[in-house]
């Protein structure tokens, strides 16, 4: 190859380079319009898993994200993604009960559109939960004083950058989540519900699971009602129970539908949209020589050190 | 040459989605002057690599020679961040006390010395951390208390805590 072909060759390449970018910028509206749920991708539409090796649909055992391309270089998966904002439950939300109305209102979110910012404008088609974002200051989150996020809120915000590890036995399969390094298990061991009041609820609840197919049906009652559904702010009672079905439709996907189903707090059953993991091997999430999940833990301490830099809500006095 | 041409396309299309989220963090907007994003030069006193967000403690100084020490949190967390490549080990040895560093800060909107870094550069120009949203951040080096909010800006934060927004809006 002469040096002109060899400068010819290399422009040429720049310019497909130069095209490729530019359509990536153009679409960049698009791209960010559809994480702000305006449009496509649809989560859980479709599987972009490319990888046809034989696998076993009951083993869940392994990492699980919902964002595989973006620490863990592995394939994309467009359907992985929430639309947004944020994670979530999302689906079409029920009317609430005058209780579970009551209790909504008093749930004063971080997460979602801002209150009065322009994108809450832009978005007012959308469930007022999830463009009534307040600042950290005068939220009263869970999340933010590091009380325990709840069954729920861990399935859905997990995967988002924090993974969950699954691990499955023949009587039990464990979720661990790494963000606030907490854990539920699902018994496999053909056990009953139990009768939540002789101990009381909890925040992660009581699980169990029957295979139906390739489906795994999970059924959980006894969930602590001091706990969000998700980061906006949904109450939920201590006589809900929800429903997930889990199924692992190619080797590297993992998919989950839900229902809850509270009448204290909802005057329909609500169907979460479709949850998907994309799997990624223990070797990709090394840090020092170390694979697996970090402690991702909400530490008091720490937290109450990092919200000292954060400022106070107007009118309000910062502890000196 | 296809190889290369595909890797390079794959890294600047996902340095680019990356950067596409817009998602609320911790009703951000409403605490910090994130729509006034300001540079200076300063010196790192101590970077504290904690949960759920760093925080760095930074002093810089004025054009009269006063020094102001500040403080402020860097929006991704330690896991998000190791996975990214910033370990502690290396964000401590990069960021030791003393290191001269260039940051893009956006003011508490209560005002005075407490913030939000987005970005972390260092004397070559290189980002050692980079958390937000930087665009159209003012250069402010020397100005005595950066930049401070203004009243339009407390009082943007005060309207959205008083905005009632359930009686006319709920769906």
């Amino acid at each position: 190859m002469t040096n002109n072909n060899c400068l010819m060759r290399l422009s040429q390449r720049a310019l497909q380079a130069l095209a490729v970018i530019g359509v990536v910028l153009f679409m960049m509206p698009q791209i960010s319009q559809a994480q702000r749920g305006e449009g496509p991708p649809q989560p859980g539409v479709g599987n972009s898993d490319k990888d046809k090796s034989p696998y076993n649909k009951h083993d869940f055992n392994g990492f699980w994200v919902r964002n595989p391309e973006a620490q863990y270089n592995q394939p994309p998966c467009s359907e992985c993604r929430d639309t947004g904002p944020s994670y979530g439950y999302f689906g079409d939300v029920p009317p609430m009960t005058p209780e579970g109305e009551k209790r909504f209102r008093q749930n004063k979110p971080t997460k979602g559109y801002t209150v009065g910012s322009p994108e809450a404008e832009r978005n007012k088609n959308i469930h007022i939960a999830y463009r009534r974002a307040v600042q950290a200051a005068l939220s009263n989150d869970p999340e933010e004083r590091c009380e325990p996020l709840g069954l729920i809120r861990l399935v859905t915000f997990s995967g988002g950058n924090p993974p969950m590890h699954i691990v499955q036995t023949d009587e039990i399969i464990v979720e661990r989540f790494e963000w606030f390094w907490d854990n539920r298990e699902i018994w496999t061991d053909g056990r009953k519900l139990p009768v939540v009041d002789d101990y009381g609820p909890r925040f992660n609840g009581y699980s169990v699971g029957k295979w139906e197919g390739d489906t795994l049906v999970v059924t959980t009652v006894g969930l602590d009602d001091r706990q969000w559904v998700d980061a906006f702010g949904f109450p939920i009672s201590d006589k809900a129970v929800l429903e997930e079905r889990y199924s692992r439709p190619s080797p590297n996907r993992l998919r989950l539908e839900m229902t809850l189903t509270d009448p204290v707090t909802y005057t329909r059953p609500w169907k979460s949209t479709p949850k998907v993991w994309g799997k990624v091997p223990k070797e990709a999430m090394k840090i020092g020589g170390w694979a697996g999940l970090v402690e991702d833990r909400c530490n008091p301490a720490e937290n109450s050190f990092f919200r000292s830099f954060e400022p106070p809500a107007p009118g309000q006095k910062k502890e000196e | 040459m296809r190889k290369q041409f595909t890797l390079s396309f794959l890294l600047i299309t996902g340095l680019l989605l990356a950067s596409a989220s817009g998602w609320a963090h911790h009703g951000q907007g409403l605490s910090f002057a994130t729509d006034h994003m300001w540079t200076t030069w300063a010196t790192v006193e101590q970077f504290h690599y904690i949960n759920p967000h760093p925080a760095i403690e930074f002093s810089r100084v004025d054009k009269n020679g006063k020094v102001e020490h500040w403080s402020a949190e860097c929006g991704n967390n330690p896991s998000r961040m190791a996975r990214d490549g910033w370990t502690k080990t290396r964000s401590l040895a990069l960021l030791k006390p003393g290191t001269k560093v260039k940051l893009y800060v956006g003011t508490s909107l209560a005002g005075g010395f407490n913030g939000i870094v987005n970005r972390i550069e260092n004397e070559k120009g290189e980002a050692i951390v980079e958390t937000g949203e930087v665009r159209n951040a003012v250069d402010m080096e020397g100005v005595p208390s950066g930049y401070q909010p203004t009243a339009e800006d407390k009082a943007k934060a005060a309207k959205a805590s008083s905005i009632d927004i359930y009686d006319k809006d709920q769906k």
